[in-house]
């Protein structure tokens, strides 16, 4: 078969380095002649009578100083050693799976969230506290997340952040397990009017942490803040190829429904197909599409202007105070992202310590002003410095709350959104 | 050697260089995000020695490919062996088959295996990462191992059952010496595409296991850490010296 | 005896590639002509409408992005690489290991620390932009990121040492006497270049171009960190439709496009291959 010339070649190119450029990787020894088992040397006279003590078909049963193959070395990174030497390998293989295997029983648990929470020092103290590890997986969507827990059927992680919607989505196919309240002292200092909402009533099987809105930032070294003030200016020629937006299908057709004035949640297929085509005409605007990581890009110069979560902006501005984040005329997006446990993490009891820990106020006042975003913990808020409760990017106004809509769960029309948003993407 | 040649060939190398000795001079740099120079520093470097998920990931990249290098081996020398010795119906769509596995895109083998593992309802981790790294280095390890069995002299196997050798014996004390040099080419060669691997990975690892390649991405993805910079300045100088240590112990033989 | 180890050998390879290799692409198959579920994975609903989907011009314009892109990358891998790995072959027999050993360290380091370092490079505020404001060519920081041409370079910068090490293997192996020979029949550089060295070190110009050519298609993560998050490569696409928007049935369908696709590419080749193994035996007659 022509892929055997292939083989032959990618066999040379990967032993290149180790300048056995032709392809072997034995190199006969000149010096010794002697059989490796017996060491009889068939040149000298008085050893050729010995039976040799190995079976006649065996390679270099003959004269040992023979080309057949048997007296090579192998020649690879250390040089001149033979094979019995491997028989070291396995030992060090087994060791190493008993190191993994002991590796396992480390109290750890698995958080999954979106990258903007990640709050190294929140977690270092969970740490410090308890000795219980924290690794944080971060998601870019609420799609995905729930991909990756599908996958998984509802294991692998101990806790997930997904926002109002999709708790709904998945507390009723039955991907969540229920929380145990009792085993959450510290409950009682969430703010009652976020509580009891109804995709899920009661709060059984979620607990808020971080409420915020999405609207529009802008660096105004580069563009005027009065140029972009409504959702309908990012259409706008002059920003041909500057935007950033996020890469969460919702969140972008929200902004379309807005400027066609339809609801953000809407699930006829007529509207969402006039969102789509308006938002073609968004797309020669768009540099690229990100949730992970669009504080950096702003602050690295990538992007000027865009659609992004006001911790972002509110962590931007820290960086760069010409930055400003608005709120658009059209109304802007709100959102909240409630902690869950699926429904077979290894470690719902550990889980819920991290849950009894972030509901703390000191510790929900840390992860709100290091994230940006505001804090569902009344206890918490009444420790806010004064900057950043009346920081109206953290915490906006009631007007504009007023104007503002939250995002629910659209049900079966969600394969249409998908759809649109993977033309969108492809083009 | 003309001017015109060797200028040719320093662009070449600076192309190939330049980004990587950018990284090793920004990750010695204080300022956070990496863009001007501020002043020399250590602490990516320390915290990336702190990070106990960092060293357990490069542990359980290097356990992976080391157990799938050698399961491929074992599968893939014993496999080459049955198609360079025996005659039977279905040797050609084998053969085939293995073609196939050795010109398919990484993606497209990820997509199947993963449809796979959730059909059969396995649990995501690290058995299906060591199955699908066995799975795609197979046909390395047995067209090489096959590759050098054709260049042999069939008669010598005939011999040693001529003197009274057994098929096993045979095989053991007679091909397996021959294809040796073969066999370790492969094992070489899919330790390194075990390690490099990104695409397979992504689709069929588990939360449970984590791969170092997988955790470089998803840093990479989170925008410009400087602990970044660090790991990859370390993970160059760690092939740098593998290279060139071959090499040197070589030339002294 | 025997038959013990030969059954058992032929069996443990046959096992291990119909469970691993042709009973997956089997299911990929069959999946492809199922429909999607919303919060399952498969719908049992038979039919062809994820192909049909397939047939929309954006769908189209992907597939054809991606093997203009690896086509492109193959181009200039091969344009940058054969002068080198020529050049390489030309010089002090003293040097060249050390050279070697450089080509082959980039090849040794992991792709994505690779990928990280372009992306450093080609920022806004990187290397590059700093250097061309410090000239003074340009004022503002040209948008170098997140362009098809980032991935382009992205994808020759990964793939270059895979096309320089098989010519350079090629090029090693060619009897200069050829060349000379030629020479001194009277062929000009240009026709010994054309009729004499190509044509000797076409195999390994072949298979650069199946080692640059293959990955090309499917190394999504390239196009993800310097394209951003566009979906202009089939590996994303296909990424997307079974990590995000979980629409199984028709990345199956994608999945088999791209495989009927390849498959008409390696037929081509292995054609192309006899047919030229044919002309030299004809002409040799």
């Amino acid at each position: 078969m022509f892929v055997a010339a292939e083989m032959r070649q990618f066999q040379q190119i990967f032993t290149r380095p180790f300048g056995l450029a032709k392809g072997s990787l034995c190199k006969r020894v000149e010096r010794e002649c002697k059989d490796r088992h017996t060491g009889m040397d068939c040149r000298y006279p008085e050893h050729r009578e010995v039976n040799l003590g190995h079976p006649p078909w065996r390679l270099g049963s003959g004269n040992p100083c023979r080309d057949d193959g048997q007296n090579l070395k192998l020649t690879t990174l250390t040089g001149g050693i033979d094979l019995r030497w491997f028989r070291l390998i396995a030992p060090l293989l087994i060791l190493s799976l008993c190191c993994t295997i002991v590796h396992g029983k480390e109290q750890e648990i698995r958080l999954f969230g979106w990258s903007d929470y990640l709050v190294q020092e929140v977690l270092d103290r969970f740490t410090l506290e308890t000795g219980i590890r924290v690794i944080y997986t971060t998601y870019e969507s609420n799609e995905s997340m729930y991909a990756k827990l599908k996958l998984l059927d509802g294991g692998g992680y101990d806790l997930a952040i997904p926002s109002t919607y999709f708790i709904d989505k998945m507390r009723k196919e039955g991907m969540l397990q229920p929380i145990d309240k009792d085993k959450l002292p510290h409950y009682k200092n969430l703010d009652p009017r976020q509580l009891d909402k109804p995709f899920d009533p009661g709060n059984h099987y979620s607990i808020p942490y971080l409420w915020g809105t999405t609207g529009i930032g802008v660096y105004t070294a580069k563009f005027e803040l009065r140029t972009i003030q409504t959702w309908a200016d990012l259409w706008k020629p002059m920003f041909l190829g500057r935007l950033l937006l996020p890469n969460d299908m919702r969140e972008v057709f929200h902004v379309a429904f807005r400027v066609l004035g339809f609801s953000g949640n809407t699930t006829d297929p007529a509207q969402i197909r006039s969102a789509y085509a308006l938002l073609k005409k968004l797309l020669p605007n768009v540099r690229l599409f990100n949730s992970d990581a669009a504080d950096v890009l702003f602050v690295t110069g990538e992007a000027d202007a865009g659609v992004i979560w006001n911790g972002a902006a509110h962590r931007i501005q820290r960086e760069e105070p010409a930055f400003r984040y608005v709120y658009p005329a059209e109304g802007v997006i709100i959102w909240m992202d409630s902690l869950v446990i699926p429904k077979n993490a290894p470690h719902a009891e550990l889980a819920h310590r991290l849950i009894d820990f972030l509901l703390r106020p000191d510790i929900a006042k840390l992860s709100s002003e290091k994230v940006g975003s505001a804090t569902p913990n009344a206890e918490a808020v009444k420790l806010l410095s004064p900057e950043l409760r009346n920081d109206t990017t953290v915490y906006p106004s009631d007007e504009v709350l007023a104007k503002g809509e939250y995002q629910t769960d659209i049900g079966a029309s969600i394969t249409i959104y998908t759809e649109y948003w993977e033309k969108l993407k492809a083009e | 050697m003309t001017k015109l040649k060797s200028t040719y060939l320093a662009l070449i190398f600076g192309f190939l260089y330049l980004p990587m000795a950018v990284l090793v001079l920004f990750s010695f740099n204080s300022s956070k995000y990496g863009l001007r120079w501020e002043s020399y520093t250590l602490e990516w470097y320390r915290s990336l020695a702190t990070d106990e998920t960092l060293v357990w990931a490069a542990f359980n990249t290097l356990l992976v490919a080391t157990l799938a290098a050698s399961l491929a081996c074992v599968v893939g020398t014993l496999g080459a062996i049955g198609i360079f010795r025996y005659r039977f119906k279905g040797r050609a769509v084998l053969q085939g088959l293995l073609s196939v596995t050795l010109m398919s895109p990484d993606i497209v083998m990820a997509v199947s295996l993963l449809v796979l593992f959730i059909a059969l309802h396995v649990k995501l981790g690290f058995l299906t990462l060591l199955l699908s790294h066995t799975t795609f280095c197979l046909p390395f390890v047995t067209m090489t191992v096959l590759s050098r069995l054709e260049g042999f002299d069939p008669h010598l196997i005939e011999a040693a059952e001529d003197l009274g050798a057994d098929e096993w014996q045979a095989m053991r004390q007679v091909v397996l010496p021959l294809a040796m040099p073969a066999i370790l080419a492969g094992w070489l060669l899919s330790f390194t595409i075990s390690l490099d691997d990104v695409v397979v990975s992504f689709f069929v690892t588990g939360p449970e296991f984590e791969v170092l390649p997988l955790k470089i991405y998803s840093m990479v993805r989170l925008g410009v850490k400087p602990e970044v910079n660090a790991l990859a300045s370390l993970m160059f100088a760690v092939s740098l010296l593998v290279v060139s240590s071959a090499q040197c112990l070589l030339q002294r033989k | 005896m025997a038959n013990y180890f030969k059954t058992s050998v032929i069996l443990l390879l046959s096992f291990w590639l119909a469970v691993f290799v042709l009973v997956p692409n089997l299911l990929v198959l069959a999946a492809s002509f199922l429909g999607r579920d919303e919060s399952g994975f498969i719908n049992w609903s038979f039919g062809f409408d994820n192909y049909l989907r397939l047939f929309d011009p954006i769908y189209l314009r992907v597939f054809g992005h991606s093997l203009g892109l690896a086509l492109m990358t193959t181009l200039t891998c091969l344009g940058l690489g054969y002068p080198f790995a020529y050049f390489l072959a030309q010089f002090r027999t003293s040097l060249r290991p050390v050279l070697l050993t450089l080509v082959v360290v980039p090849f040794w380091t992991n792709s994505l620390v690779r990928t990280y370092a372009i992306r450093s490079l080609l920022a806004a505020k990187g290397l590059v932009n700093n250097a061309l404001i410090a000239i003074g060519l340009i004022d503002e920081p040209v948008r170098l990121l997140y362009t098809r041409s980032a991935v382009l370079i992205g994808m020759v910068y990964i793939l270059l040492p895979f096309m320089i090490l098989p010519l350079y293997s090629a090029i090693e192996k060619l009897d200069r006497r050829f060349v000379e020979a030629a020479a001194d029949l009277g062929a000009g550089r240009l026709r010994r270049f054309w009729h004499v060295t190509l044509p000797l070190t076409l195999p390994g110009v072949i298979a650069g171009s199946v080692l640059v050519f293959m990955p090309a298609l499917g190394l999504f993560y390239i196009a993800d960190v310097l394209g951003g998050s566009r979906n202009l490569l089939v590996g994303n696409f296909l990424k997307d439709q079974f990590l995000d928007a979980r629409d199984w049935p028709f990345g199956a369908a994608a999945s088999m496009v791209l495989i009927g696709l390849l498959f008409l590419f390696l037929s081509a080749y292995a054609y192309s291959l006899k047919r030229f193994a044919a002309k030299d035996d004809r002409q040799a007659q």
